[in-house]
């Protein structure tokens, strides 16, 4: 009897801290590479953000994430009055996986790597002229431009930091992105141990890393496409953690005593883009009577369930040069259609591109195809594939498209410099094709402006003259919405890195079931 | 013509086919508007970027250079870098494509079993109330939907009765038997690795009856419609005057009959299993070919979009190259007449 007391006192013991060190994910679909110097999309950065380490990082107050940069692999930074060369001291103590030390050298080799591939994220650090090692722990950065947003752009995960030593992988001159896309040498808190492609991802702490040990031993990342299924786990208890859920499962969860949701206002934006080149759009009569005719609410409350609030201005509420006095359309279909008979229009029809990517997409354009009918414009619904309809942006062969954005790190640039630039035309960013000398020159001049009071003025001005203009229908700013078991303690959401989770902070108290 | 003459001959027109089918993917998937490199430059890149990224992938050389290069490669057995992962198509096939056949094979024996069962049983007690359930069965199958019937039969068997996993192909923790064939059962069989092979097959279990069920259906109804019409020819008549065993001449004589065209239709089931396979691997997360392409057609990843082409479809002529070789077993005629 005592026997089988004391082995079952065991196999409890050995048991616990197993089952609570292991954190089990469900996401919906497989990130395509975890490189981060290729990949894109926020659905990598789950893995990349833990696996590797940026210069500087998002500071977290009071367990509430902000968009403000703290020293991350830098302990301190020193810039040049000319804008232009940029010193960063290394702090001592990090380390590689491989137990390597993150030297200048490493900083220098990874952006000359980002660089180099040229596949994306590089395109957050236009003015990258030269990166220097001046001694082992001292790195220059030399801008070709007085880039004023560079130190906050340093926190975004394109400027991760890999070990040179990973050029032991390299093929053919792929710098390693063929190793990389599947496994990581960095100095994050994790590393990746084991990628079973189309299943999973499984990472364990960095031996390496300073400071104590995360109570995560073992992060298993299920790839798991149906929602439903994702669910039914979560709520069976085999996942502690899904993402993609949807408002309506939201409300479902919600009243689950062991899941808790998070469903928290993110930088996520939905919206429309009028072709500001195709008559009758270069009217600026007919863009504003377009803007005048959408019932903002309804979408809010129909289509996203109340998680969503419409926006104020191109930049969203919580985000650096937010503008509460911007410009705002209201839902007014009298004067949306005073305002079409002022532009001496009847009988309007137009085209709206959507795809399927966004299962909201479609009912949105249905409710829009409504309120134009309310003011006598007739809206035809094009779906297309996801691609095709990305290509047609590109060509600014539509009518009237939606989509969606999310910025990479926190600057008004992230918003004025790519909407409204008419250099930018397409999918680099005016998808709009909107065009403005005065304001093109007021968000260039404030790209490299170093007085932070200056520049804001430039941006707002410019943000009031362009909103004003109607290029965009402004829908909504959406919430970021995932579900978790109520055993998992300590996450900390950052409304600027979505689908990321620290995962070193976080915990698991002993299942309650 | 001899087996040898017939072999031949079926083989080259199996190549044929499958450059038919490598002439047709290529045009038809570089005639969809939208452009890899744009798509996987990402939101801000700008049109340097975009140009750097063709000219890596090769997308800027006119379309015939393009297809020359891709044929060139193809004869060595090359299926070229993935736009997406950076893999090597290959390497990708050869990962995912194993799972996709355990599965669909699972879901073929089930179905056969079960589908000649019930189909034979139907015939056999054509109009009683057997024969009714078996149909009731049968249209169930067929016009079920994959997709609803895994969610409830995950509903049912892992979130109710927790009887069988959910997802995946084996337990967490579990690692994967030494690959042999790539399909854990048999890899699992062949090590001898026993708690393995009982992960696996209880992950296997609800996929296949999900994936089989509808085939079962078409089995079902082919072999019973065969079956009737057998069983009222003059050679049963005379058989059971002769005094044979009602069993001997269901199994011996009708039966045998009566699988000849069941066997075409089996040939041509293949494709159905292929695309029903897409679906329930979404709802059970099998790491199969199914999700792999989905996402490959989405980013418009051509050398993968090529290279399950090229593999399907050779795997699709194979079998239905099996399906006729079998009929010289089953007729000894077509032998003959070649």
């Amino acid at each position: 009897m005592s026997a089988i007391l004391w082995f079952c006192g065991v196999a409890t013991a050995v048991a616990a801290p197993t089952a609570d060190g292991t954190l089990m994910i469900g996401k919906p679909s497989e990130p395509d590479t975890l490189d981060p110097h290729v990949a894109q999309s926020n659905n990598s950065l789950t893995i990349t953000c833990k696996t590797y380490e940026t210069l500087v990082k998002f500071a977290v107050v009071n367990g509430h994430a902000t968009a403000d940069v703290v020293p991350g692999l830098a302990q301190s930074w020193a810039v040049d009055p000319s804008g232009e060369v940029w010193d960063f001291t290394l702090a001592p103590g990090h380390r590689f996986s491989d137990g390597r030390p993150v030297d200048a050298a490493a900083v220098k080799f990874s952006f000359d790597r980002l660089m180099r591939i040229a596949k994306g994220p590089n395109e957050d650090f236009p003015a990258i002229g030269a990166v220097e090692a001046l001694d082992q722990r001292t790195v220059r950065f030399r801008l070709t431009y007085p880039f004023a947003p560079f130190l906050q752009s340093l926190a975004n995960c394109g400027g991760d930091v890999v070990d040179p030593a990973v050029m032991a992988f390299a093929v053919n001159d792929d710098f390693a992105q063929g190793y990389l896309a599947t496994h990581s040498l960095g100095s994050g808190p994790y590393q990746i141990v084991h990628v079973e492609k189309g299943a999973e991802i499984v990472l364990e702490p960095n031996p390496y890393f300073p400071g104590p040990p995360p109570r995560i031993r073992r992060v298993v990342i299920k790839i798991i496409a149906e929602a439903s299924v994702r669910r039914l786990e979560l709520e069976k208890g085999d996942l502690d953690l899904i993402e993609e859920v949807s408002p309506d499962q939201i409300d479902v969860l919600r009243k689950k005593p062991d899941i808790v949701v998070i469903d928290e206002p993110c930088f996520r934006e939905d919206l429309l883009f009028i072709n500001s080149q195709r008559p009758p759009f270069d009217n600026v009569l007919v863009r504003q009577a377009l803007s005048f005719a959408i019932d903002y609410q309804g979408i809010v409350d129909f289509v996203l369930l109340g998680k969503a609030k419409q926006m104020r201005g191109f930049i969203p509420e919580g985000f650096a040069g937010y503008d509460e006095a911007a410009p705002q359309f209201h839902y007014d279909p009298k004067k949306a259609q005073a305002l079409l008979a002022q532009a001496g229009l009847r009988h309007l029809t137009i085209g709206f591109l959507y795809a399927k990517a966004d299962p909201t997409w479609q009912t949105v354009g249905l409710i829009v195809q409504q309120n134009l009918a309310d003011i006598g414009v007739k809206l035809e619904l094009h779906e297309y594939s996801y691609t095709t309809m990305r290509d047609m942006i590109d060509r600014g062969d539509f009518d009237i498209a939606i989509g969606n954005y999310a910025p990479d790190f926190n600057d008004p640039s992230q918003y004025l410099n790519y909407w409204v630039d008419s250099r930018l035309f397409g999918l680099a960013g005016n998808r709009a094709f909107y065009k403005n000398p005065e304001v093109d020159a007021m968000i260039r001049r404030a790209l490299s402006e170093k007085d932070p009071a200056a520049r804001q003025t430039l941006y707002q001005r410019a943000q009031r003259i362009a909103v004003e203009a109607a290029p965009y229908i402004l829908l909504s700013q959406k919430h970021y919405e995932a579900a978790m078991r109520s055993n998992v303690h300590g996450f900390v959401f950052n409304p600027l890195l979505l689908q990321v989770f620290n995962f070193e902070d976080m915990w698991k108290s002993p299942s309650p079931n | 013509m001899s087996l040898l003459q017939i072999l031949c001959r079926r083989l080259l027109l199996a190549i044929m086919v499958v450059f038919g089918v490598v002439v047709v993917t290529f045009i038809v998937s570089h005639l969809i508007p939208g452009d890899p490199a744009r798509l996987m430059a990402g939101e801000h890149a700008s049109a340097q970027t975009v140009q750097h990224m063709q000219h890596v992938l090769g997308l800027d050389r006119p379309l015939p250079e393009q297809f020359a290069i891709y044929v060139g490669r193809l004869v060595r057995g090359d299926l070229g870098l993935s736009i997406r992962t950076q893999r090597p198509v290959s390497e990708d096939i050869r990962h995912f494509f194993p799972a996709t056949i355990e599965l669909s094979l699972a879901a073929l024996l089930f179905a056969l079993a079960f589908g000649l069962f019930l189909g034979v049983v139907a015939a056999v007690y054509k109009d009683t109330w057997i024969d009714q359930l078996a149909r009731v069965i049968s249209i169930v199958g067929i016009s079920m939907p994959a997709f609803w019937l895994g969610l409830l039969l995950l509903e049912l068997f892992y979130n109710w009765l927790g009887l069988l996993p959910g997802t995946g192909r084996l337990q967490e923790g579990l690692a994967a038997p030494p690959a042999v064939t790539g399909m854990f059962t048999v890899d699992a069989l062949l090590a001898g690795e026993w708690g393995t092979l009982r992960s696996a097959l209880e992950h296997l279990a609800l996929p296949t009856f999900t994936l089989g069920f509808v085939i079962l259906g078409i089995i079902m109804r082919q072999i019973r419609s065969a079956m009737i019409e057998v069983l009222q020819e003059d050679y049963i008549r005379t058989a059971r005057a002769g005094g044979l065993s009602p069993t001997r001449i269901i199994l011996g004589h009708a039966l045998r009959n009566a699988l000849i065209p069941s066997v075409t239709m089996l040939g041509l089931t293949f494709g159905d299993l292929l695309y029903g396979a897409v679906l329930t691997e979404t709802i059970f997360a099998w790491p199969g070919m199914g999700n792999y392409v989905v996402e490959s057609i989405s980013s418009l990843d051509f050398p993968s979009i090529m290279g399950f082409a090229v593999v399907a479809s050779l795997a699709y002529v194979l079998i239905n190259l099996a399906v006729d070789l079998s009929y010289l077993v089953l007729d000894p005629q077509i032998r003959e007449i070649g």
